[in-house]
């Protein structure tokens, strides 16, 4: 579980040029608090399909929230379990 | 006459004796049939009734995530012959006080999530938990002498936009609006009970009048998209192959980004038919990319401002259209009337651009609790001097082609349009300068670049980020802007205002 939320950490980073921000944490509503726009969604999404190799399907992103690095990083645990 | 046909829920009570058990109604948590909709929101109009005074000046703001418990709210304020309000659950709690000051609403009905964001405010009004009000009783009798009393021209719905000083204005619409624009959508297109609607449009916006009561008038279901999906175009086709959609009605916006994606060509949608898109400019290039992969389908091009019920005019796209071309707007839908007036107020020849000024049954009552304005936009027709003859100014331009049909220009105006959404400027200004550190603000459209720059004078420094968390409590996402520029001193005119043609040529023409 560190291990994917370290990954995603560093991802989101780098693709949206997130300098080192206090306010930058795991459990930072990444949309609301405007680290992400809408359209970086699909790239987390896109990301973590490739990286481990997973579907998400519509019906994990309509009952799931994914706005967190940590509920991103729940779905995807689950997925590998 | 039917006295039931005299309110917009006439279409529901109608629903449900024909279509009984059928499912209406599906969002991500479930589904409703026709039956059990009218039960439920007879409940909630019911216990309206019992606990407050409602009538048609006394509308019931809807404050709930969308879902079917919206729609059980807004009939149930049809029932209890009070307008329902909806309004936006991710509003600013700014602007939820000035709507519910200008609205001085009979109650708002929310969940109790929404109850506690509300209580701090203290609203001059009652606030009841939807879950709550559901679980009441029926009181039929009072239900039925209710709707006894409602006439075609009360207000049905009064929906918030944006106003250039910074106060939402309330578009009251009335049944007969809404009761006409239905029959006409149905006489018009093929909708029929073996339609599955793909719900897009958010229930504060006028499109969502389609989405609703075309379910009722022909037995449709309407399946609500979860919002969430349309950040995620491959899921959201996942979405609607699984559920077989076969009619949209959505916003240039969605079908833009649908067709960028690149999604239509991976994702087949055999069951799609009907396609429907209002609220700004199609452009064809995209419109194209559907044609292409989506060949068999129906477009139309729709266009109405919130000032009328949904629709004035419609344009069935029946020929090919090159990428560069604009696609017309079309010919008025049933029951309304489109003049095109020059400067002068005189009607505009075949070719002459003009204000598109409409009327009809589907024009709005006016804005609600603002006289002021309402005169200004809802006037007399100035070609009629025999009777009162009530047209609105839409404010857009336009001309009419040799084949008849209107073509859009743009605005006279400094509303704009941004992903669909309608936005006047100064409303956008005048909440950036409430911000703190802020002294004065400056918004003008980037129209190449499709985005709001805001110019800010002020002397500390402003992140941008922390900025615009700020700005997004006075007023909605939408209306935030993708470019801040900051600056010790505004340029100013000779005659003392900002100088705007000044920092147009500086920061967004070069």
């Amino acid at each position: 579980m560190e291990e994917i939320k370290d990954r995603l950490r560093a991802f989101i980073q780098e693709k949206f040029e997130i300098d080192d921000d206090p306010d930058f944490t795991d459990e930072v509503h990444l949309f609301n608090e405007g680290f992400v726009d809408s359209f970086g969604a699909v790239e987390i999404i896109h990301f973590i399909e490739q990286t481990y190799s997973i579907e998400i399907t519509q019906k994990d992103i309509t009952l799931y929230p994914m706005n967190t690095i940590d509920e991103i990083a729940e779905v995807v645990d689950s997925k590998l379990s | 006459m039917d006295k039931l046909m005299q309110s917009a829920v006439g279409l529901l009570e109608q629903a449900a004796e024909k279509f009984k058990n059928r499912t209406v109604f599906e969002d991500k948590d479930g589904a409703i049939s026709f039956a059990k909709l009218r039960e439920k929101s007879r409940i909630v109009g019911s216990e309206l009734i019992k606990r407050v005074v409602t009538g048609r000046t006394s509308p019931v703001i809807v404050y709930l995530p969308k879902s079917i418990n919206s729609i059980v709210c807004f009939m149930g304020a049809l029932y209890s012959a009070s307008p329902y309000v909806p309004v936006d659950y991710a509003i600013p709690l700014a602007r939820m006080e000035k709507t519910a000051e200008n609205l001085s609403p009979a109650a708002i009905i929310t969940d109790s999530e929404g109850r506690e964001k509300l209580l701090p405010l203290n609203l001059n009004t009652k606030i009841f938990v939807f879950d709550e009000l559901v679980s009441g009783q029926a009181d039929n009798d009072a239900v039925d002498k209710a709707l006894n009393g409602v006439c075609d021209l009360d207000p049905a719905y009064i929906m918030y936009t944006s106003g250039s000083t910074g106060v939402p204005k309330g578009v009251t619409v009335s049944h007969r609006g809404v009761l006409d624009y239905i029959e006409w959508i149905a006489e018009t297109f093929p909708v029929n009970g073996d339609s599955i609607i793909g719900m897009q449009s958010a229930f504060h916006f006028d499109n969502s009048v389609f989405d609703m009561y075309t379910a009722f008038y022909t037995g449709a279901k309407t399946m609500i998209i979860p919002e969430i999906l349309f950040m995620y175009p491959e899921k959201l086709m996942d979405y609607m192959a699984e559920s077989r959609i076969s009619c949209i009605f959505w916003v240039p916006t969605v079908m833009i980004s649908t067709a960028n994606s690149g999604v239509l060509e991976n994702k087949p949608l055999p069951d799609l038919k009907l396609i429907l898109f209002a609220g700004e400019v199609m452009p064809n290039t995209q419109l194209n990319t559907w044609r292409k992969y989506l060949p068999d389908c129906m477009y139309v091009n729709m266009y109405g401002p919130t000032e009328a019920t949904d629709i004035v005019t419609y344009y069935v796209v029946d020929r090919e259209f090159e990428n560069h071309e604009t696609l017309p707007i079309g010919k008025v839908c049933g029951n309304m009337r489109a003049l095109i007036l020059n400067d002068d107020d005189k009607l505009c020849k075949t070719g002459e651009q003009g204000e598109l000024c409409i009327s009809g049954t589907g024009i709005a009552l006016g804005y609600w609790n603002a006289p002021e304005i309402t005169e200004k936009a809802f006037v007399q027709n100035p070609l009629n001097t025999i009777y009162r003859d009530r047209i609105y100014r839409t404010g857009d331009l336009v001309y009419e082609n040799e084949e008849g049909n209107i073509i859009f220009l743009g605005r006279k105006d400094s509303q704009i349009k941004l992903r669909g959404n309608r936005i006047e400027l100064g409303d956008l200004e005048s909440a950036a300068a409430a911000v703190e550190g802020v002294e004065s603000a400056c918004a003008l459209f980037d129209a190449d670049n499709e985005e709001i720059v805001l110019f800010i004078e002020t002397r500390t420094e402003i992140i941008a980020r922390k900025f615009k968390l700020e700005l997004k409590k006075y007023v909605p996402a939408y209306m935030v802007p993708a470019r801040i520029i900051t600056m010790k001193k505004f340029p100013h005119t000779p005659s003392g205002k900002i100088d705007r043609v000044g920092l147009r040529k500086e920061y967004i023409d070069k």
